[in-house]
């Protein structure tokens, strides 16, 4: 064991003097080749740009999303489309002036980039037709009849054609009072080969839309994936505010822990250079800044903070107690933190690496993008940090005041460390057995998924919510669209095998919980076969005559089937996108694939926001449990590397287990889901966390190895560690606190979420830990007198 | 007899591998899905006895509901075509029909149903019926013309064989316990004397040679019957369906429903219907106020109610007709009254609506 951790551990110790050695040989050079590192990444972060694609939120080597990527190209509208809704605030739409909106808005949806003009869909788009049988014949046509000219009788017209056309609920709210545009997306141009950039597309949306045509008379609305991403991007903006109040109260924190300016000063720049370095980097290497990474910055910021606050802690000491200039306190300094400095760097790193193991894009773009923050940190807070320190020094004041501290012998602590006692630590322990029960029994309900209708990545009263709301009140056709796709060798999609198999299985979906109907070329060959036949309802059912049925297709509405008749999508409306919905609908469709086999017909899920929503929920249902074994076995690893015994391995990472555990009994009782947003918040807490249990353990060792009982020796732990290990907890905490105000729903459960992680990890270092390890090694608990 | 052996150990092979088979394609042989909230799926037919009501639509869906329509169960069917008609032939005997000539017919209720015919059987009959029609006309020398139209309607009987079963009967009616009368898509038309042991194909002795859709069979007072059609297709028969004549029709558009009051009222597309005035021996039209078609029309003391696309449901009065209740969106198929109230059967399930006094 101490052969095998020592050479697992021997680069850092090697490079520990190397290191020493190089900064301090060459500090003017290096100096000089950091800030012209960080003048170059800084320019580079500047060119960061909000990025954000739909492909990349989804889990992309899920079966699902493979069955969708395989088809997208015949999925128009399916997978990323938006809707935007003209409704007239008095009266309904059959006036000439609310017709000449919706013909205006058409037009110009139809110009803005990134639209799928093909596929685009509106009253007065000429894809949008009626068809009937009457006693003198076929008749059909557009739906604007040619010759419109906003007389009445047209507009009476109009009135007929949507009546025949069976858009009512579709493109025409239930009430007439409002009319829809439904926009397909490209996710990347065809002719320019481009990446639709969300933002541009969101804000063209509001400006030649939402402000150029709302009035007194029209209100528009508008919902869809894009708008989502649009409005998220927007928000995260508002996030560089809370930098800015994290950076002020860092910096006031820091003044009044270390009572030196330059102390506090030198710390914050080169947390502001960790930061411009990840950014720098992750520019570089071509990544964008999602919402979900937007928040790396502040954690690699608060962890640059925690460390630069122990190297200049320890200096402040060393200057106090040995009476050592700028030079040596800081190379003392530098000796002192650089390996558990990097031991706890090294660990938050392969906390957060864990999250690779889920596959979603964002979540591993934020393991990188956080991964890449912690490593700058050991060159920018455990290297140039005591650099600059070696010049600028911390000043006599704060040699003073240290020196003071000393002498006092703090006694604040002395009412922790009655946990290190066996009385203290029992009541302790009792206390966490008290919360882990608690903690087990209200993280019951803890749900999968997205739990609040509409965007539940928006607040519920933002203005994206409540577009959405109208929709889904005043249209028969939910947002919450699953497809199943079913494929068939070509030509094969219309033929009366395929289309009464999939007539059975929609027949069948109608029973399932949760589902409100179900559209797919079925119902266009059923409803038009009735409409050849008078519109008697007792045909309306897929002929067993070809000749009836390719009749009855020759005008599919765009996205029903695509071009080689392959593939006929079958869209599912459902009533809400919760996990348990989702999962039972997948259930009840494997259940009928496997009960009604048919060998020219498959049955592949999953498309529509639904589908991904149920693809992703199975990846993090599946990665929560894998992702929490893989970050506890790593940490695990790593303390048992460095301190080579089981039983402080426990010490350490049964305070970390009973916060992850509260952290998801609160996320029940807030109703808050465990989902992309929410998965990372525990890695990252127990990545974060393991710090201080790294740090007190660390000095409770030494004092221990001195012959201290343990109470005397979590004591001196208390008073040399223990106020750093506090200041820490609080200044990752300010760094997310603010998130809580985020316009962003999902940035503000992180921000509590982590506040409460590192908060709770922090107390259970400083009261816990000690209980445990007097439970655990009772003969040093008695005193040693 | 070596086939029958053959035809045997088949038998008994498949049925030891059905559990492991490909589910049966056709809808003519699969048995329908049992489902949640089957009543609120597309219903064609609703027929009443006693308590029981009876009520079939897509997917070969047949529910039975035995406390006016409130609640509805599923009965199993053996097949999962779109049943089109219901009708019970005497208490606890019900026959159903549908699309791809599916004939039903329950003994105990509805609670079981056996499958009587198939539009396979169908073709089969209209082929031997029109082959002995040619030959008994041949024998006697009749007119050269009709026999060589009849011959031309053997050959496309004789095609839709290849074709298969792709006709759709629309309507049943029995008019005793052993007499009954199938009407489908293309002139289709079925007799039975003995209670549905056997079948006779009659649709070439129709005054149809363009072999129009029967939408509909009624039996009036008299006993006449009466066959409604397309393009004003009116056929009736006073010898229990021995011959038919066609009538002169008001209107050359299709009719739907038919019901006797104080006289014979006929409903067509788009709204158009007629009254027989029997004095005048003439159709009179009847003003409905409304453009949708009427596809049930029903007598409650001795007033006409009528539903029909569109969610269409008009009730006569002393000077016409007014529509009963709310106006609906989705078209209503048929319609029976029990108790105080109306049940009506269309494209989206039952609807119950209670009729008040006028």
């Amino acid at each position: 064991m101490n052969k095998l951790s020592s050479i697992l551990l021997w680069p850092i110790y090697t490079s520990e003097k190397l290191s020493e050695w190089l900064l301090f040989s060459f500090r003017k050079t290096l100096l000089f080749i950091f800030l012209l590192i960080t003048v170059v990444l800084a320019w580079q972060a500047s060119k960061i740009r909000p990025d954000a694609s739909f492909i990349k939120m989804i889990p992309s080597s899920h079966p699902y999303v493979e069955n969708y990527i395989e088809y997208r190209d015949d999925l128009a509208g399916l997978g990323n489309s938006i809707r935007v809704v003209v409704a007239a605030k008095n009266g309904d739409i059959f006036s000439a002036e609310f017709q000449e909106t919706l013909k205006q808005v058409t037009d110009e949806v139809f110009f803005i980039p990134g639209v799928d003009r093909s596929a685009l869909k509106s009253l007065w788009t000429p894809n949008v037709r009626w068809t009937e049988v009457t006693e003198e014949g076929f008749v059909g046509g557009p739906v604007i009849p040619p010759k419109y000219d906003g007389s009445p009788e047209s507009l009476e017209q109009i009135r007929i054609n949507i009546l025949r056309s069976g858009q009512v609920g579709i493109l025409v709210a239930n009430d007439f009072r409002s009319a829809l545009i439904q926009v397909p997306l490209f996710d990347t141009n065809p002719d320019t080969g481009e990446k639709l950039n969300y933002q541009d597309f969101s804000n063209q949306l509001e400006e030649l839309i939402r402000d150029k045509y709302s009035s007194n008379e029209i209100s528009i609305h508008i919902t869809g994936f894009a708008k989502i991403i649009g409005d998220l991007i927007d928000g995260s903006v508002q996030v560089a505010l809370f930098f800015a109040v994290a950076i002020i109260i860092t910096l006031i924190l820091l003044y009044l822990y270390s009572g030196s300016v330059m102390g506090s000063i030198i710390p914050l720049l080169c947390s502001l250079a960790a930061v411009i370095w990840q950014l720098g980097i992750l520019s570089t290497l071509g990544y964008g800044i999602d919402p979900y990474s937007m928040l790396v910055p502040f954690l690699v910021f608060a962890i640059a903070v925690s460390h630069g606050v122990q190297i200049v802690n320890t200096i402040t000491l060393a200057s106090a107690t040995n009476g050592d200039d700028k030079l040596d306190a800081s190379r003392h300094a530098f000796k002192t933190i650089y390996t558990p400095g990097l031991t706890a760097l090294i660990s938050d790193a392969i906390g957060f690496i864990t999250l690779m193991v889920i596959e979603i894009q964002v979540i591993k773009d934020l393991a990188v993008a956080a991964s890449i923050g912690v490593a700058v940190i050991v060159l920018t807070n455990l290297m140039f940090l005591p650099l600059l320190m070696s010049y600028v020094g911390v000043g006599k004041r704060a040699i003073n005041r240290a020196k003071v501290n000393i002498e006092k012998k703090n006694s604040r602590w002395h009412f922790l460390s009655v946990f290190a006692e066996t009385k203290g630590s029992y009541t302790a322990i009792a206390i966490a057995v008290c919360f882990l029960a608690g903690g087990l029994y209200l993280s019951q309900d803890l749900k999968i998924g997205d739990l609040d209708k509409g965007a539940p990545e928006l607040r519920p009263d933002s203005r994206y919510n409540s577009d959405n709301t109208f929709i889904t009140e005043n249209f028969s056709t939910s947002s919450d669209v699953f497809v199943v796709m079913a494929t068939t060798t070509q030509e094969q999609c219309s033929s009366f095998d395929t289309l009464s198999y999939v007539d059975r299985f929609q027949f069948y979906l109608k029973g399932v919980p949760g589902v409100q109907s179900s559209v797919s070329l079925v119902d266009v060959s059923k409803r038009v076969t009735a409409g050849l036949n008078e519109r008697n309802l007792k045909w309306q059912s897929i002929s067993r005559n070809q000749f009836v049925i390719n009749a009855s297709l020759a005008h599919v509405p765009s996205g029903l089937m695509n071009n080689t008749c392959s593939l006929l999508p079958v869209i599912i409306y459902l009533n809400d996108h919760k996990a348990e919905t989702l999962k039972t609908l997948t259930a009840a469709i494997e259940q009928f694939i496997d009960e009604n086999p048919l060998d020219s017909v498959d049955f592949l899920m999953a498309a529509g926001p639904a589908g991904f929503e149920a693809a992703t929920n199975e990846v993090i249902e599946t990665a929560q449990y894998k992702m929490l074994i893989w970050v506890y076995s790593v940490v695990s690893i790593l303390c048992l590397l460095t301190f080579r015994s089981i039983r402080t391995v426990i010490c350490i990472i049964t305070p970390l287990a009973l916060t992850s555990i509260l952290c998801q009994a609160l996320m029940s009782q807030f109703g808050i889901g465990v989902k992309v947003a929410t998965l990372p918040v525990i890695a990252l807490g127990v990545g974060v966390g393991v710090d201080y249990g790294i740090y007190i353990y660390s000095k409770l060792q030494t004092y221990l190895s001195k012959g201290h009982s343990l109470a005397e020796a979590y004591l001196e732990t208390l008073q040399s560690t223990g106020k750093s290990v506090a200041f820490t907890g609080f200044t990752l905490a300010i760094g997310v606190v603010f998130w809580v105000f985020s316009p962003i729903k999902f940035q503000a459960d992180m921000g509590i979420l982590l506040t409460f992680m590192f908060i709770w990890n922090m107390l259970g270092a400083l009261i816990l830990l000690p209980a445990i390890a007097c439970l655990l090694y009772p003969k040093k608990a008695a005193p040693a007198h | 007899m070596l086939n029958n052996f053959i035809f045997r150990v088949f038998l008994v092979v498949s049925a030891c591998l059905a559990p492991f088979s490909l589910y049966a394609a056709d809808r003519l042989e699969q048995s329908a899905l049992v489902r949640e909230n089957a009543e609120q799926s597309l219903l064609l037919s609703v027929a009443q006895s006693q308590s029981r009501l009876i009520s079939v639509g897509e997917q070969g869906l047949i529910l039975l509901s035995d406390d006016n329509g409130e609640k509805w169960r599923q009965a199993p069917a053996p097949v999962s075509t779109l049943l089109t008609a219901i009708k019970f032939s005497s208490p606890n005997n019900a026959w159903a029909v549908g699309h791809d000539g599916a004939v039903l017919s329950s003994s105990d209720n509805g609670e079981t149903w056996q499958v009587n015919l198939t539009g396979r059987e169908i073709n089969q009959l209209r082929k031997s019926a029109l082959e002995k029609e040619v030959e008994r006309l041949s024998a006697e020398n009749a007119d050269p013309e009709v026999i060589e139209n009849l011959t031309y309607a053997l050959d496309d009987a004789v095609f839709a064989i290849e074709d298969g079963p792709t006709s759709p009967l629309l309507d049943v009616l029995f008019t005793d316990a052993n007499t009954g009368f199938i009407t489908g898509a293309y002139g289709i038309l079925l007799s039975t004397q003995d209670g549905g042991n056997s079948w006779n194909y009659l649709g070439h002795r129709l005054p149809n040679p363009d072999g129009l859709h029967i939408n509909r069979v009624y039996q009036l007072k008299s006993g006449r019957l009466l066959l409604l059609g397309e393009a004003g297709l009116i056929i009736t028969s006073d010898d229990q369906g021995n011959s038919w004549q066609q009538l002169e029709a008001p209107y050359y558009g299709s009719y739907f429903s038919a019901v006797e009051t104080d006289a014979l009222y006929i409903f067509g597309l788009v709204g158009h219907s007629f009254r027989y005035d029997e004095l005048n021996n003439r159709w009179e039209p009847v003003s409905l106020s409304t453009e949708a078609t009427i596809n049930d029309a029903i007598a409650v003391d001795n007033k006409l109610i009528l539903a029909g696309q569109g969610g269409a449901l008009l009730r006569q009065n002393s000077t016409g007709f007014s529509p009963v209740g709310e106006r609906q969106l989705r078209s209503f198929s048929s319609l029976v009254f029990t108790g105080n109230t109306l049940v009506l059967t269309g494209e989206t399930g039952i609807t119950r609506i209670t009729l008040g006094k006028e």
